[in-house]
């Protein structure tokens, strides 16, 4: 009894010993050789790029052994943990547009795309794009996957009971300026008073604060979101408010409201067509998209990256390349309404062709000659954290009725602490 | 917190067990210690010494080996996974650090950031009003429940397993339902409203109502549980002490004042404690009922940061913004925090169990 028992312990003390050294050796052995791996890990998330074309780059490069994950859950999260060593890194990872700028400061985790022919690709891709993953000393990190440049979508039928016009051209030239698209909205809600124009405050502030070239920090790392250009688009975002033609839906009842027309207008990026194709399907046919007032505006839109860990930078990029191809960015458009980041796209069939959800409306006319005048703002690592007071005090107007002035007192000062604790000036 | 009710009432248990082992083992070795260095100035029974010396261990690990080998996966499973996050999160909280670059070391910068920082109070004040809201209804109705089950004969099994079922559903799923039944515009308590001709609550939006909301999900899920730890407590009361009760001419809610309560006292401390715990790191229900997957400022606890607990506060911090060392040190002020008010519990305990 004792001896069998020791034995056992033995075994079983040998066995995990064992287990362990082939796992640290296995790992180890992965990545050991030179740069020149046929095996590629290859990150995205779900909805991030067009599956069809994923799977077709993995028939193009059919000596590569391209091994995707679909990444559930907090995709940036999990890459930070990823990239903790080299055995857990992916070879190509996505990032998210939104993510993207708080990586520029560890630029050195990734390559540079120019050396592997980043430079000469350039001048196809839309430069404010790339900006957003360029270092201040000129190097590229990411390869833009698609943008969001950003729109009116309005119900046509709303429209129409309220007298306003319903051409997209006509309600684009109306609805020029936000002042114009607000005196629609009062216009829309005295006549169908079930209807407001928008569905948040907030979701004004960021287009707005889109549409200037500067942001909450600048580029010598000075925090700049007391000035004037936050302080109008602060004062554009509230009055709305106070003209009572917002509908302040700041919880997950957007989908309902959508499908039942409480919300006659939304302002949103390209991709917003599907989120309200899939919240109001019977919808369909009664939306159209018309030009944001004020000029255009760009939310989200991601890149991918290649970690400095890359088994294989040629071979990787050459697959990246590939996949972010003009003609298949117009693919992922058709397939996962990704709006491509090479205007040459924009031409193709996937893209020119009428949308029946927008009642055949060709709403490349709309996003195209946006999407090549965004502003090129600067985005510094600290944005979105500094923003974030903003928005929480744009929901405490709409939640409590919160003093205007007393919430843009006290978003400034959050976000100057805020910008404090993330070192900036 | 499935655990905790097993390691609650029987504390005694692995700790006498444990203190046996070692405290009366050891000691022959003690002994054995002071003459084998004894010993080594003797050169002669050189077959001796090393035998010893060397047996001692073997024979301690061939006693205990396997016992210690059969409880580590718990304690190595501890130690990688909750001891040194925690200990690590200790010296994060003196960096500043965004989880891949370099980490700098700040000091005392973090903890005066937090002093200085209004929505790190604004959570501590979310999270305490929360708790107060769920705990105090919580325990009132399930000690009522479980006085009620108690009572009857027909169906207890199921009234049990019934009671049971919302402590062991998924969390997430349970938010999205509440979300769905009071959602503003389109919930299932304002049709309720609008059908009895009464003006709908913005549940979801205003200050107060998303605490409530956030207080009753939270109620809804752990009164169960409560109940059938107290349910167990009113078994052990001997029914005699009832009968004879009902001879003196009491009724049954002097009855359950009078005897009830007193008796489960230790049960009901026993389950303020544990709601204590969990109730202040009140976490997914906030997070899951307002939009946690915005591009814009995710995670901020819904209109107005209502719904901002603490430990919400600190994901955000730490997951959205990347923040890890203030994030470190919002949670360890958070630990210190739970930990006065479990040493208040505790000396509740204390003062009550000395007086009779």
């Amino acid at each position: 009894m004792d001896l069998s028992r020791r034995r056992f312990l033995q075994t079983a003390v040998l066995t995990a010993a064992a287990a362990g050294v082939t796992t640290a050796c296995g790992g180890g052995s992965g990545k050991s050789g030179s740069k020149d791996s046929k095996d590629l890990k290859f990150w995205y998330w779900a909805g991030g790029l067009s599956d069809k074309v994923v799977a077709d780059s993995k028939k193009h490069f059919s000596d590569v052994k391209l091994k995707t994950s679909v990444i559930g859950g907090d995709f940036k999260t999990k890459l930070l943990t990823g990239m903790k060593t080299a055995q857990t890194a992916p070879d190509i990872t996505g990032i998210k547009g939104e993510d993207i700028a708080s990586f520029l400061p560890n630029a050195n985790r990734f390559l540079d795309l120019n050396s592997l022919g980043m430079d000469k690709l350039a001048p196809e891709y839309l430069s404010w794009k790339l900006k957003q993953a360029t270092t201040q000393d000129g190097k590229v990190i990411g390869f833009p996957i698609d943008i969001g440049p950003c729109a009116v979508y309005y119900r046509e039928d709303i429209f129409d009971q309220a007298g306003l016009p319903t051409d997209p051209a006509k309600v684009s030239a109306q609805l020029s300026t936000w002042d114009a698209y607000f005196d629609a909205g009062v216009e829309l809600h005295k006549k169908v008073p079930k209807s407001f124009l928008i569905n948040n405050i907030g979701a004004v502030f960021s287009m707005a604060v889109g549409q200037g070239t500067q942001r909450f920090i600048d580029e010598d790392n000075k925090f700049i979101g007391d000035q004037d250009h936050i302080r109008t688009a602060w004062t554009t975002a509230v009055k709305p408010y106070t003209l009572d033609i917002d509908a302040k839906i700041n919880d997950n009842t957007w989908n309902a409201a959508i499908s039942k027309g409480t919300v006659a207008t939304g302002l949103g990026a390209a991709w917003y067509a599907l989120d309200i194709q899939n919240a109001a399907p019977g919808t369909k046919g009664k939306w159209r998209v018309a030009s944001l007032p004020s000029g255009p505006s760009n939310l989200g839109g991601s890149f991918l990256c290649l970690p400095a860990t890359c088994a294989n930078p040629e071979l990787a990029f050459e697959v990246v390349k590939w996949i972010l191809s003009p003609e298949n960015q117009a693919r992922g458009f058709a397939d996962a309404a990704l709006f491509p980041t090479s205007p040459a796209a924009y031409k193709l069939p996937e893209l020119t062709g009428g949308d029946a959800f927008f009642g055949g409306q060709k709403t490349i006319d709309i996003f195209g000659p946006a999407a090549e005048k965004i502003p090129a703002a600067y985005e510094a690592p600290a944005d979105a954290a500094v923003s974030a007071p903003y928005y929480s005090e744009l929901t405490a107007i709409e939640a409590k009725g919160k003093d205007p002035e007393a919430a843009w007192k006290d978003a400034v000062s959050q976000a100057k602490q805020i910008a404090q604790r993330q070192g900036v000036k | 917190m499935s655990s905790s009710p097993v390691a609650g009432p029987v504390p005694t248990g692995p700790s006498s067990g444990s203190a046996n082992g070692p405290s009366g083992q050891p000691a022959p070795d003690r002994h054995r210690g002071p003459g084998r260095s004894g010993r080594r100035v003797r050169p002669v029974p050189a077959h001796r010494p090393p035998a010893g010396s060397r047996r001692g261990p073997r024979r301690w690990i061939a006693r205990y080996g396997t016992q210690y080998l059969a409880i580590s996966p718990y304690y190595l499973i501890f130690s990688v996974f909750m001891l040194f996050p925690m200990l690590y999160t200790v010296y994060l909280a003196f960096q500043k650090w965004d989880g891949i670059g370099e980490m700098k070391f700040v000091g005392l910068d973090q903890f005066r950031f937090l002093w200085d920082d209004p929505v790190f109070w604004l959570s501590l004040r979310n999270t305490l009003v929360i708790w107060v809201l769920s705990t105090v209804p919580m325990l009132f109705m399930a000690l009522v429940m479980a006085v009620l089950i108690n009572s009857t004969r027909r169906l207890t099994a199921f009234y049990r397993v019934a009671l049971f079922i919302p402590s062991i559903t998924s969390l997430v799923a349970i938010a999205i339902f509440f979300g769905a039944i009071f959602s503003n515009n389109f919930g299932l308590i304002n049709a309720v409203l609008k059908a009895m001709h009464l003006s709908a609550v913005p549940w979801l939006s205003n200050e107060w109502t998303i605490k409530l909301v956030i207080a009753t999900l939270m109620t809804w899920q752990w009164t169960g549980y409560n109940a059938i730890i107290y349910l167990a407590g009113l078994q052990a009361i001997p029914s005699e002490l009832y009968e004879a009760a009902r001879m003196d001419g009491a009724g049954p809610t002097r009855m359950f004042f009078s005897i009830t309560i007193p008796l489960l006292r230790p049960i009901i401390l026993f389950t303020v404690v544990i709601s204590t715990v969990t109730g202040l790191q009140s976490f997914t229900e906030p997070q899951v009922l307002f939009g946690s997957d915005a591009s814009t400022n995710p995670n901020s606890g819904g209109p107005g940061r209502a719904g901002l607990t603490t430990l919400l506060y600190f994901y955000n911090q730490a997951f959205d913004y990347n923040d890890f060392g203030y994030a470190a040190a919002i949670v360890w002020a958070f630990f210190l925090l739970i930990l006065l008010i479990v040493v208040i519990n505790w000396r509740l305990v204390q003062g009550k169990e000395r007086r009779p």
